[in-house]
């Protein structure tokens, strides 16, 4: 690969140089004109080529070439006008070559210029009639990203970003226009360079090999991509060569992470702990046994909690403060000669904010092309990937470690004298045993790894003038790798060491191939424009599971199944199939009218067998009013366009073979022989379709102030239908449900995002706002049923009722505390009810509240009324600033951690606040604590651990300087410092309220995921 | 040009390639049998009979729960510390079960999957032209005593239920049943015992089948059901056709529990369940049953962790007759709480060592010939009082568990007398809740178990260490001898009533 790389290379100067240099001899005006010849730089001193170089009043000009040299003879005094897309023009008087020695351009706001990447191609960012949001990845690159979602946080209406969870490398949560389907998934399609690689981008994409990032959020951007669009489309694509340029550029990024303490959820300390379990104890005799408790009862353990000899809060021993984030890359890129070329490395390497937790990424991509001959254009881009993850995927809430840092005993030692490990914390006087999980996060292994290989290849034929031909393959190969070793010294839950040692491994292999055809062909007619494309897609994707498991290990010595006693072993194989046909037709008359319609035929191995293919058609128009004549020409307003579309999409995510009903083991036993049988797994339902979501957008989009302001506002509305969804059915079929194609639920908003960019001499400030407005609504769900209800007992629960947004949280509504009998007599009968309890309310208004969801409302909205992000920014000489605010108002989360955090019967440790809890009537507490001499109706979901999750985040702030040009054989570096997570303002009582562990319609849910941390870094960027 | 189109359309064709089979979308799951290529031949309906049989394992797993825990023969371990089990479990040692409770629709759902097999095996069975015509009857019979078998625990358990005798064609279907009446079902029942009675071998030539429902099964059902319908002349001469079919009682009773004495000669139908093995199919009886501190102290295995449910009452304990030999094979005294010191009994007929942690060779008995015996006992007595014919077949039943012979009882005293002796012999068999509910009304069943309650919530067979009772706790109301519908099944399908008294 190398050696073709070099060749390339060597060949840079030959050909391709856009340069127009064309020296007017003047014989018969000499003494009026002069020859100058300047550079046109961009604000940060790169060239510009392309610019166009004219006299004012005069036909002469020119443009500037690859390195934004020019050349011009004008007439001594006269005016040059320097104009460029996306740039501000500029006018300057020539006198002599030095006005002109160096002209620097700054960039308009509004960037009408600019191609967008879209569904198969590109459009000019000023022809779209669809809801495309770009993201400048230029105003992020010092952010510490280990994943590329990180880089969508605040930056486009209608796009929600959360982070919900602080685990190195983790994908963050991607929601475009809302949760749109209750079975079948909400997350968007990405696509990278052309590539579906599907509703996850995974973990291995290199954040800062990323170039752009388009999201297709309405029908008209989104059907092209037919049974995948309907959740919106990512669509990134990765750096190449820039025309002209050769440049090394390195980039090194060091910093810091830590979990601040305001972020640290509050427990009782060993002595407090103590205190806690003996009033408890005295608590239960003096309410049960009516008399005052003698202190030789209270068991010895706590007698005298004064005595307590330890004190560990395990939250902060599990935490890795100070944890390193490194970034380094590397990239070679070539764009001289015909042939293009990038070659660029990576290493990342984040330690998590847990102790032995962390995520490593190597990355290597390269990417070559350009034009073979006249007709021919190809393009090869080859990326792999390797990365690995230590604890990965075992830390979140109330069942892993971080959750159940929080309850265990404090009085516990991490250590024991001897320096070994204290390896079972609690256990006894009632006090439930845990594993050390400063020992499990350092002695039990569990680590992920993913390799990956990704390889793109065109070809573009170009023939009959306005025809292009492109075919293209895009394969995957995605290896992931899962072992964890338990050895015997680590405890269980009330399960003491030693254990027997357990080992898991498992392997993954996914082939995912796919290939395009495009022909399209594009010719203007006088003032009519025409783009056509026709195409052709399929794509099938693989994959094949080998796993391990082993028990009753000799030793810890050899954490390997091999020396595993007891073995089990399993494997798995599935995958998916899609083809189709689509079109795409862009029409449009002086720029001024426009239209665009798309369509996709799309089949599906998903999808029943009378139900194979579907039809996703979508249309839109845009109508540029500034430039009818009939407009008054207003100085300040440059541009203004309203535009609509209508659409059709769908969602597969239904799993592979949902349509499908299967032979499931049920064996038996005869003549005390084995004998093996059948059964039947489920209906099968050959009409099985896609789910059918139809979008209406409505958009405006202006520029003004001479560009320096754009404006967009846009509303949708989205109707979501035949969803995938498991039916229930009555037992009597034989069954409790299957899957069908029901249901509807709408999303329809408001966005708003605006631009901003001033120039005022060495001065420029920026800045994007964009604020969203989604509502969600369930409008149907099947014929007799009218809620889906997710959830369990002593957990949360989720119900989507119709004419009600999806996933509200639902539970017993809290209305106090009882303080005496008198009161619990009043009340409708709560069975098992002593003063000191929950006091719920009647729902259903039988008299008596009973223990299951009859009396079950909803408690809290997990929907934000609306969310918004701000960047902005500041340039000053050769500093530059930016500030990334984000935030979302008035939604709810589900602090299920309180369930056991408040948890009062004295078996785990509990929240600082406890201290106040209801002990009598004369002690009552602060009124929402709970007694501690029972335990029942406060572990189920209830309103007191609904909260209110309104806040903003200061996600982001960067300060760059840029070196000024020295002798140094430097192009340019630039030093930078960031931070990252840097404030957040809520009341929210968790550690993060982007925390949605469960996500989809069961939102909300926060069981104390993996804290996240704020990172400080610093950084340099230098470029030969 | 022209060179280059081809080239181009080559190209196509060499890229698509993988795309261009006629299959290209339809897939299955590769590590799956597909349903619909299923019941080919007889190799394949076999299996689907084994399948069948194989789900039986699954409802006797957790029969104890419906049929012995609400009566007076057993109670629970009560746990002071985890009140987690109370809604679903301890409903029904308390009578506080309501539509709601997760076990109800459980069982539910459970035997409907099982008769939906069923009735599929049965269609596909119908259709099936590559089998034999008597292996298609073999088949036939075995599939139509489960039927019956499930629709006569369903109709004791809920009354009336959904009659559905033919796999759905589209689930939609499902919404046009309702309730039928319990004479339909009844009517249902006994045809296909029937149907089995004359097609199944009394005894199976082949060891390989050994385990299998056989013509002696089949008849011992019918008589059960007959005599729970009163129809007592029909329950007569329907079981005596069992004992000329060759069974015995077993010399000692704890045989009849013992894993390496299985399907004996006094066993008409079991259960089978395999332990010592990888296979899956192991029963674990006694991991349920032990005292939920006992450890290792009863299964053998010290990291068990057993559940302390179905603990037999002290009013079971107390029933038994001086000299009663049942008692010691049937009841454990041996084991007493690590933190109260008081003894807690437990059942011992399914306690047998076992190789490895966790999985027992226990099989579970559900057809005895003494229970055959027992019936033909209390038939007679209602048909015709208490002949010395009635008399001989208890006192085989008697004789055998050490016990002397009884005779010159009146009709009532010999009911009295026939329905003690179920209790003792059969005790945690999963009949006694049945037979409560045969022999008396309502009415009477109520005040019996009331006073039952009274005196088990007063002297509990296991302490609850100071923990109250809820109010509802042991307060019997006659609608609770039937089970409600489980209100997820109403709120499917509206046109589902409920049992009165439940809401």
């Amino acid at each position: 690969m190398s050696k073709i790389l070099f060749h390339f290379l060597q060949q840079k100067n030959k050909v391709f140089l856009f340069m127009l240099s064309f020296f007017l001899a003047s014989f018969s005006f000499a003494q009026q004109k002069i020859t100058v010849s300047g550079n046109v730089i961009t604000e940060k001193n790169a060239p510009l080529a392309g610019v166009s170089v004219n006299e004012k009043g005069s036909a002469s000009g020119t443009a500037t070439d690859a390195q934004g040299r020019f050349t011009i003879q004008v007439n001594k005094g006269a005016t040059l006008i320097f104009s460029f897309v996306d740039y501000q023009p500029k006018q300057v008087v020539v006198n002599n070559e030095s006005d002109v020695a160096s002209i620097s351009m700054v960039p308009t706001a509004s960037s009408l210029g600019e191609v967008v990447v879209v569904g198969y191609g590109t459009q000019r960012k000023r022809n779209l009639t669809g809801a495309i949001s770009t993201v400048d990845v230029s105003k992020l690159k010092d952010i510490s990203s280990a994943n590329v979602t990180r880089l969508l946080v605040g930056q486009a209406p209608g796009v929600t970003v959360k982070q919900t969870t602080g685990s190195p490398g983790r994908e963050f949560q991607v929601t475009i226009r809302g949760t749109g389907s209750l079975g079948a998934g909400s997350a968007p399609l990405y696509v990278v360079d052309g590539f579906p690689v599907g509703t996850s981008i995974g973990q291995n994409l290199n954040p800062d090999d990323i170039k752009s990032i388009t999201i297709l959020k309405d029908a008209v951007s989104t059907a092209i991509y037919g049974a995948r669009g309907s959740n919106g489309v990512v669509l990134i694509t990765t750096k190449s060569a820039r025309e002209g340029e050769v440049t090394l550029t390195a980039t090194a990024d060091y910093g810091i992470q830590n979990v601040p303490d305001s972020r640290k959820t509050k427990v009782l300390n060993g002595v407090e702990f103590a205190q806690f379990k003996k009033d408890a104890f005295m608590d239960k005799i003096r309410y049960f046994e009516n008399r005052e408790p003698t202190i030789d009862e209270v068991p010895l353990d706590y007698r005298y909690p004064e005595q307590t000899k330890y004190s560990t809060n395990w939250f902060n021993e599990i935490l890795n403060q100070n944890a390193a984030y490194q970034n380094y890359n590397l990239a070679l890129a070539s764009g001289k000669g015909a042939i293009h070329s990038l070659v660029s490395a990576g290493f990342l390497n984040q330690e998590g904010t847990l102790i032995n937790t962390g995520y490593k990424l190597y990355s290597a991509r390269a990417n070559i092309g350009g034009q073979v001959n006249k007709f021919i254009t190809m393009g090869l881009n080859i990326d792999g990937s390797y990365s690995t993850q230590p604890q990965a995927n075992a830390t979140e809430g109330r069942d892993q470690i971080v959750g159940a840092s929080l309850i265990m005993d404090p009085r516990a030692p991490v250590y024991n004298a001897d320096g070994t490990y204290n390896n079972y914390i609690g256990g006894h006087d009632g006090v439930f045993g845990f594993y050390n999980p400063v020992q499990m996060l350092k002695e039990a292994a569990k680590n992920y790894t993913n390799t990956n290989a990704i390889a793109n290849a065109f070809l573009e034929f170009t023939f009959l003038k306005n025809f292009k031909f492109k075919p293209s393959v895009n394969a995957g190969i995605y290896n992931a790798s899962y072992k964890q070793f338990v050895p015997s010294t680590i405890s269980g839950e009330n399960a003491p060491a030693p254990r027997d040692a357990s080992e898991n491994d498992s392997y993954s292999n996914r082939i995912n191939i796919s290939t395009d055809q495009l022909l399209t062909f594009n010719k203007d007619f006088g003032d009519h424009h025409l783009d056509v494309l026709a195409g052709y897609t399929a794509q099938e994707e693989t994959t094949k599971d080998l796993s391990g498991s082993g028990n009753q290990f000799p030793d810890d010595l050899v954490p390997y199944l091999n020396s595993a006693i007891i073995k089990s072993s399993g494997s798995d194989e599935y995958g998916w199939s899609m083809q189709a046909f689509f079109g795409r037709l862009n029409y449009s008359y002086k720029g001024r009218y426009l239209f665009s319609g798309t369509f996709r035929r799309e089949g599906s191995s998903r999808f029943g067998t009378k139900n194979k293919w579907g039809d996703f058609p979508a249309l839109s128009a845009g109508w540029r009013i500034s430039d009818e004549p009939f407009m008054p020409k207003l100085s300040w307003l440059n541009d203004l366009k309203i535009r609509g579309s209508w659409g059709m999409t769908g969602n597969n995510n239904i799993g592979n073979y949902s349509s499908l009903s299967f032979m499931n083991s049920s064996n038996y036993v005869f003549d005390n022989n084995y004998v093996s049988g059948r059964v039947v797994s489920s209906f099968a339902n050959a009409e099985l379709g896609w789910e059918k979501s139809t979008q209406t957008d409505v958009g405006i989009d202006l520029s003004a102030l001479d560009n320096h302001l754009t404006f967009t506002a846009e509303y949708y509305d989205r109707i979501t239908s035949n969803m995938l969804l498991s039916i229930q059915l009555p037992a009597i079929s034989g069954f409790t449900s299957t899957f069908g194609n029901v249901g509807k639920v709408q999303n329809k908003g408001l966005e708003f995002s605006a631009g901003y960019r001033q120039t005022i001499n060495a001065f420029t400030v920026w800045g994007n706002a964009n604020i969203s407005f989604n509502r969600n609504k369930v409008l149907a769900i099947r014929g007799v049923n009218d809620e889906i209800r997710s959830g369990s007992f002593y957990s949360d629960f989720n119900v989507s009722k119709v004419g009600r947004p999806i996933g509200m949280i639902y539970g017993f509504k809290m209305m106090g505390i009882f303080q005496n009998q008198a009161e619990i007599d009043k009340w409708p009968t709560q069975d098992g009810a002593i003063p000191g309890v929950y006091k719920y309310w009647d729902a259903d208004g039988n008299g008596v509240i009973s223990y299951d969801n009859k009396d079950m409302v909803e408690i809290g909205n997990p929907w934000p009324k609306y969310t918004w992000g701000v960047t902005v920014g500041a340039d000053f000489k050769n500093f530059d600033l930016s500030v990334i605010f984000v935030g979302a108002a008035h939604y709810d989360n589900f602090r299920n951690i309180e369930a056991s955090t408040l948890n009062m019967d004295g078996v785990f440790n509990v929240l600082e606040v406890s201290k106040d809890r209801f002990r009598s009537e004369a002690q009552p507490g602060n009124g929402w604590v709970a007694t501690t001499n029972t335990w029942k109706w406060e572990r189920e979901s209830n309103s007191r651990y609904v909260y209110d999750a309104t806040h903003t985040w200061v996600k982001n702030i960067s300060l760059g300087y840029t070196l000024p040009k020295s002798k140094l054989p430097i192009n340019n570096l630039r030093v930078y410092i960031s931070a990252d997570n840097l404030f957040l303002f809520t009341k929210y009582p968790g550690n993060n309220p982007d925390v949605d562990s469960r996500g989809g319609i069961n939102p909300g849910f926060d069981d104390e995921a993996y804290p996240v941390g704020r990172t400080f870094s610093i950084g340099a960027n230098v470029t030969f | 040009m022209k060179k280059n189109i081809l080239f181009i359309l080559s190209l196509i064709i060499c890229l698509t390639e993988f795309s261009c089979k006629k299959d290209f979308l339809s897939k299955t799951d590769p590590t799956r049998v597909g349903a619909n290529d299923f019941y080919k031949n007889e190799a394949e309906l076999g299996q689907a009979v084994n399948g069948v049989y194989g789900q039986l394992q699954g409802i006797i797993n957790n029969q104890w729960l419906y049929n012995e825990l609400p009566s007076d023969n057993t109670t629970i371990d009560f746990n002071p510390g985890d009140r987690g089990q109370a809604p679903s479990i301890e409903a029904f040692e308390f009578w506080t079960v309501n539509s709601g409770t997760g076990n109800i629709n459980s069982m539910y759902v459970s035997y409907y999957n099982a008769l939906y097999n069923i009735n599929n095996t049965l269609a596909k069975l119908n259709n099936a032209t590559t089998i034999s015509d008597s292996a298609k009857a073999g088949f036939k019979g075995q599939l139509e005593f489960l039927r019956g078998y499930y629709y006569f625990e369903l109709t004791q358990y809920f009354g009336d239920v959904i009659l559905i005798t033919e796999p759905l064609e589209v689930p939609s279907k499902a919404w046009d049943y309702e309730r039928a009446p319990q004479a339909e079902v009844y009517a249902q029942i006994e045809t296909d015992l029937k149907d089995a009675a004359s097609m199944l071998p009394a005894k199976y030539t082949i060891a390989a089948d050994i385990g299998r429902i056989t013509k002696g099964a089949a008849l011992s059902l019918l008589g059960k059901v007959y005599l729970t319908e009163k129809k007592y002349t029909d329950a007569v001469t329907t079981l005596q056709q069992v004992p000329p079919l060759g069974y015995s009682l077993v010399p000692n009773y704890a045989d009849v529990f013992d894993p390496q004495k299985k399907n004996g000669p006094e066993s008409i139908f079991e259960v089978q369940y395999q332990g010592g093995n990888d296979l899956g199919e192991w029963s674990s009886f006694i991991y349920t049953f032990a005292p939920r501190l006992s450890a290792g102290a009863i299964t053998g295995w010290p990291q068990s962790n057993p559940g302390g449910w179905n603990i037999p009452t002290n009013d079971m304990i107390s029933t038994y007759e001086d000299g009663d030999k049942r008692k010691n094979a049937s009841i454990g005294l041996d084991f007493k709480s690590p933190i109260t010191g008081d003894v807690v009994p437990y059942i011992k007929k399914y306690d047998h060592p076992h190789s490895i942690y966790g999985r027992t060779d226990d099989d579970w008995p559900v057809l005895r010939y003494s229970d055959v015996l027992l019936m033909l006992a209390e038939a007679i007595n209602e048909a015709t009082g208490p002949t010395s014919e009635a008399e001989g077949y208890l006192n085989q039943v008697r004789n055998r568990a050490g016990l002397a012979n009884i005779s010159g009882l009146g009709k009532e005293a010999f009911r009295a007398k026939v329905l003690h002796e179920r209790r003792v012999e059969l005790a945690f068999e999963n009949w006694r809740w049945f037979d409560l509910k045969r022999t008396q009304t309502p009415d009477q069943l109520t005040q019996f178990l009331n006073a039952y309650g009274a005196v088990e919530k007063a002297n509990p067979t296991v302490t609850r260490q100071g923990t109250p009772y809820s109010s509802g706790d042991y307060v019997f109301q006659s609608y609770e001898v039937l089970y409600p519908i489980p209100s997820n099944e109403i709120l499917v399908n509206a046109k589902l009533t409920q049992n009165d008294g439940y809401q």
